[in-house]
């Protein structure tokens, strides 16, 4: 009985087993033949419904039993190798399937790290979650993080203030030139961008000295890490006005090793984008020298619109950067060569409505503008914890020649060449001993010329001016600084120096005018100073006073009296950080300064066809006090920046500036009368994420009121200008396939002279561009401007300008584009004025249509 | 010669880098949300929390270590004017999630690290005690892929995932696994879910668990039990130990409430080791 029901069991489970089909088999790489393991095996059913699955294994194996396979597929499949499927009704087993590569797209969502995380004090941007897809350098995304906001000139602010230092992967290649940088580094290569707030950039002084601005960091992503990266675009094309070919290139190179970095960029165009911004030094410090220009000789420019359509240019940038970490310390190098030339021509016609007939006075002024420069940077920095040393050894050439025509009523020729020539060496180090002692040595020498030439013919004459200006400026100190239970106390001492020679010769002067017409003059000082400074932490307060006193000696060569003056100009700030989201900060200074020498200048200088400028002849002190708040507030968590400043100045002076007209001639001069100034300003801004749409929104609003006192035509003029601004933008991708940018901004201001008031002139801009992506390798734009600029009062002068750009992605590192800008070819800003007895009608030029077909390349 | 495998296979890259969102009850009563990311080669995958990685990674070099302090100490202290000093650890980079996950096909098993109570420890688990059930269209779309659902009962609860055939890698969040495609979505009774909110191509190495040797090999079901007994007894056993805290917890108003029971059946994700 029993083996008879074995027998049954047996029996069972034998038809049972009978029933299934065991599908097994191999997967192996079709090209090496080796097993594949983890491909996804499936067997799917005349309806495409899974039946059964599992995994090849170590050896590639796989194996399942079905009840039946009829109509069934075996669909195999497996990361970066094709899809195979095999009909499962003719095929014995065990299968060998072999796979061949291909490519498993990926419908990419960006991994969202928050897109801004906090740690301690530095606040961390995830630059994907940021970045549009009209976006190429980091440049255009540091644009939409809110918190930071980038001016026009490509300068970076953090709630409101300077940044003081760029560093990329921890390094500070490029200094104050960043805009190499963001105008270069593609935002694909960067993973994060960090804000170290309250950042100190001397490591000796951390924790010693409080910092209230902060700095950048780019975090590179790996592939652009120990690497070379490379990125190009050529482009060319056509030109309705000016009327031609244009072209647009620019090559950049960058290397992030640990111990070597290099920015090499090489850029040109003639398409209206001003190449000498890029490489400006956002952290340069006022040159000890001091010089600035007589001659004033400026290229008409079109009010209100952007210098993109109004800029004729050719421009050339070679700029090469390198960082070597040597030991402890860094060498860096930076090299820059720009080259821009740019046009410029406005056409006036002022009709006068007389009795007896109209006069109608017409001037075009027609001028270019080439200017080259040559700057080099050699700088060691040694940054540790106890010890700081740096030297920079800075030099700059320049050369500026401008000529500018004038036809119509008073024709006249100019031409001015502006070089200037300067190099300096700074050198500093700090040494802190047992940890709370610091020494300080500085100095500093530099030297700079500043030749002038002007020539001016007009009436069949020729006018030649010459001017000679020199100086030498040296600057020894030493500090010492020791810090205990949270108070810092330093005292700085040093002896500053200062020798300028000024020499300008007018040979033939208008006869209308009277007075000396050459300067030879010496403005040399010696000064020792001592500068005592307290800082004070309490709580997460810091208070900080510094009290400089110093005593200089003035000579002036027998030209004027020699003079000793002792100055005093303390200042107190404190700063308050209750939370890591609120920060606020207030302070006030006062003091006596010594005036600007530039102004000493007894004899006059021509300035330009019209204008003559004469100085004071005297020497004299000016007193100012100003007083400041600032608040800001973060919540990196939701997204929100908000920052607000006020500032109240004052100034007493005991010049004045007085205008005065000679037929056709202005002249400036000083008069000793009392002249009291003061200036408000006031601004905010307010920027949040916008997740929903992976956007930003961005609110700004400013106002400021300056009033100052001069002298026109002998009377007394209290001038106020107010002016006041509002701005908004918003960008985001509320749709995969859709993203947008808007920007408005309002502005207006008002003059009043001596309690009359001109009207309130306002000007609006709008600007918005949309961005289509029918299909992940096409792109394309269409983004428009509008102007509406307020001529005279309820005058208005509406100006639209469309273009568009499509973009064809070929793969990840070639990409081809074409684009149209200004459609309409509007080429002409023309606006006529009225008031009751003139009129005032001018033109200026825009550039016109342009299409530009462009390729670029990255490695 | 096994190091030397190890070794290899630990150089291995990444193709894939998902990042989900975690959902559990806590036992305070709100649910507690986590970021996790899950990297993925057809072979392997491992499953951790970035920021979690980051200090080990730091913390398993004695440079990195002091780094990482200097980091903490910028974050979290603060200098009195007496020059005493004091911490908040909750404003620095802290780990806040132990566990990681490495999904190894090829051996047919998952390693888990972890915390339990106050020690460190991780065990291996076999591939198959997951086993999953179709169920036929309960389709869901997830970041842009049509996912395909099955169900299983794992550990104490019963599972919901929602896989796309469209990756086809048999891994998922946590320990999660053994489905003909990427997991990108799961839910369990009592509140537990995983969402894919990013998915994206990587050439990342998937570096071993960093500082194996802090942590000692553990039986599973003890070492939760062990887990929910200190979380229950902390104040005790640290009493016990010769300090003298109270432990205590905040409401929303800040006001010291009893601190509430960690009871598994509820709070753990897997609440087996309380089933008979």
């Amino acid at each position: 009985m029993n083996r008879l029901l074995a027998y049954m069991l047996f029996l069972i489970v034998a038809i049972s087993a009978v029933a299934q089909v065991s599908v097994s088999g191999t997967v192996v790489d079709k090209d090496s033949n080796e097993p594949l393991t983890g491909a996804s095996v499936i067997v799917k059913g005349a309806d495409g419904k899974i039946k059964k699955y599992t995994t090849s294994k170590g050896d590639g194996g796989f194996a399942m039993s079905l009840p039946s396979v009829s109509g069934c597929r075996l669909e195999v499949s497996m990361m970066s190798f094709a899809k195979k499927t095999i009909p499962l009704d003719s095929v014995s087993f065990p299968l060998t399937v072999q796979l061949e590569p291909g490519t498993t797209l990926l419908k990419e969502v960006t991994v969202k790290a928050d897109r801004i995380r906090e740690q301690g004090d530095t606040i961390t941007y995830n630059v994907g979650s940021f970045a549009q897809q009209q976006d190429r350098s980091i440049g255009d995304v540091l644009k939409r993080m809110p918190g930071i906001n980038v001016e026009q000139s490509g300068k970076i602010q953090y709630q409101g203030e300077d940044i003081n230092k760029f560093y990329i992967e921890g390094s500070d290649l490029l200094g104050g030139k960043y805009g190499i940088a963001t105008n270069g580094i593609s935002h694909e290569d960067v993973g994060a961008v960090e804000v170290m707030e309250n950042h100190q950039p001397m490591q000796v002084l951390s924790g010693i000295s409080f910092s209230d601005k902060a700095a950048i960091n780019l975090k590179l992503k790996n592939k652009a890490k120990a690497t070379w990266s490379f990125h190009g675009d050529a482009g060319g094309g056509y030109s309705w006005q000016p009327d031609g070919a244009i072209w647009d290139g620019e090559l950049f190179a960058m290397a992030v090793m640990p111990n070597f970095q290099n920015i090499t960029t090489f850029k040109t165009n003639n398409i209206g984008e001003d190449l000498l911004a890029q490489a400006t030094d956002f952290l340069a410090s006022r040159r000890g020298t001091d010089l600035s220009r007589y001659v004033g000789l400026s290229l008409p420019g079109v009010p209100n619109l952007s210098r993109k359509r109004t800029l004729f240019n050719r421009s050339a940038l070679v700029s090469t950067n390198a960082l070597w970490k040597l030991g402890r310390g860094e060498f860096k190098t930076q090299i820059d060569y720009s080259f821009s030339r740019i046009t410029a021509e406005a056409a006036n016609v002022t009709t006068y409505f007389l009795n007896d007939g109209n006069r109608v006075v017409t001037e075009d002024r027609n001028g270019v503008d080439r200017t080259h420069s040559l700057s080099g940077k050699f700088i060691y920095e040694l940054n540790q914890k106890t010890a700081f040393i740096n030297n920079t050894l800075k030099t700059n050439i320049a050369w500026d020649d401008v000529r500018l025509g004038v036809t119509g009523s008073l024709p006249n020729d100019q031409t001015a060449s502006l070089p200037d020539y300067y190099v300096g060496n700074d050198f500093k180090i700090i040494k802190r001993f047992n940890g709370k002692h610091l020494v300080t040595f500085i100095s500093k020498n530099e030297w700079e010329s500043l030749p002038q030439t002007l020539s001016v013919s007009m009436n069949d004459g020729l006018i030649r001016q010459h001017v000679k200006d020199h100086a030498f400026y040296t600057h020894e100190s030493a500090a010492y600084a020791f810090s205990v239970k949270g108070v810092t106390i330093s005292l700085e001492g040093g002896v500053k120096g200062y020798f300028r020679s000024l020499n300008t010769e007018l040979p033939d002067m208008p006869e209308e005018i009277p007075g000396e017409t050459t300067n030879v003059l010496n403005t040399n000082y010696l000064t020792i100073y001592a500068t005592p400074k307290f800082e004070y932490w309490v709580k997460r307060v810091n208070f900080t006073l510094n009290a400089p006193v110093s005593f200089a000696h003035y000579t002036f060569d027998k030209a004027l009296a020699t003079r000793s003056e002792v100055y005093f100009s303390p200042s107190l700030s404190m700063n308050w950080k209750p939370n890591n989201r609120f920060s606020m900060s207030v302070s006030g200074s006062t003091g006596r300064s010594p005036m600007d020498l530039n102004m000493i200048q007894p004899g006059y200088v021509m300035t330009n066809y019209r204008s003559f400028r004469r100085g004071v002849d005297d020497f004299y002190n000016s007193s100012s006090q100003r007083v400041s708040g600032r608040l800001s507030y973060r919540h990196t968590r939701r997204g929100i920046f908000a920052n607000a400043m006020v500032l109240q100045s004052w100034s007493h002076r005991p010049y004045t500036l007085a205008q005065q007209l000679y037929g056709d001639y202005v002249v400036y001069s000083y008069t000793d009368a009392k002249s009291d100034g003061q200036m408000l300003m006031a601004s905010g801004n307010i920027g949040k994420t916008l997740d929903f749409m992976r956007g930003s929104a961005n609110i700004t609003g400013s106002f400021s009121r300056n009033e100052s006192h001069l002298i026109s035509e002998n009377t007394n003029v209290n001038s106020v200008g107010t002016s006041w601004s509002v701005g908004a933008k918003i960008n985001g991708a509320p749709l995969r396939w859709f993203s947008f940018d808007y920007r408005f901004q309002w502005a207006s201001s008002r003059m009043s002279m001596n309690g009359i008031n001109a009207s309130w002139l306002g000007n609006m801009e709008n600007d918005l561009l949309l961005n289509i992506m029918p299909h992940k390798k096409w792109e394309w734009h269409i983004s428009g401007e509008h102007y509406r600029n307020e001529l005279t009062d309820d005058q208005f002068k509406n100006v639209l300008l469309l273009d568009t750009k499509l973009i064809y992605k070929l793969n990840r590192r070639l990409e081809l584009s074409a684009s149209l800008s200004n459609i309409f070819n509007q080429r002409t800003y023309n606006y006529t004025t009225y008031n009751q007895l003139t009129s005032f009608e001018s033109q200026r030029w825009l550039r016109g249509r342009e299409l530009l077909i462009s390729i670029s390349l990255r490695k | 010669m096994c190091i030397v495998t190890i070794a290899a296979m630990a150089q291995n890259k990444a193709e894939i880098i998902v990042s989900y969102e975690c959902t559990n009850p806590s036992k305070l009563g709100k649910p507690v949300m986590s970021k996790m990311s899950l990297l993925a080669s057809p072979t392997e995958a491992k499953y951790f929390n970035d920021l979690s990685l980051w200090v080990d990674s730091l913390k398993s070099t004695p440079e990195g270590k002091a780094q990482y302090m200097e980091i903490l100490k910028k974050a979290c202290m603060t200098v009195e004017p007496d020059g005493s000093t004091s911490w908040n650890l909750t404003k620095g980079p802290t780990k806040k999630t132990y566990n990681y996950v490495f999904t190894n096909l090829a051996n047919e098993s998952l390693i888990h690290y972890g915390k339990f109570g106050e020690d460190l420890g991780y065990y291996i688990e076999p591939l198959a005690e997951m086993q999953w059930t179709m169920v036929e269209d309960s389709t869901a779309n997830v970041l842009g892929y049509e996912c395909l659902m099955a169900e299983c009962d794992y550990h104490g609860r019963h599972w919901k995932a929602w896989f796309t055939p469209e990756i086809p890698m048999s891994f998922g969040p946590w320990k999660l696994h053994g489905l003909p495609g990427l997991i990108l979505k799961a839910e369990a009774n009592g509140g537990f879910s995983f969402l894919a909110t990013g998915l994206e191509h990587t050439d990342r190495i998937m570096t071993p668990m960093y500082m194996q040797g802090d942590y000692s090999k553990v039986d599973r079901k003890e070492a939760l039990k062990n887990a929910e007994y200190f979380v229950n007894n902390q104040e005790s056993i640290m009493n016990a130990q010769g300090q003298n805290v109270k432990i205590y917890s905040s409401d929303d108003e800040g006001n010291k409430i009893e601190t509430p029971k960690y009871d598994g059946l509820k709070h753990s994700i897997e609440p087996d080791y309380k089933m008979k």
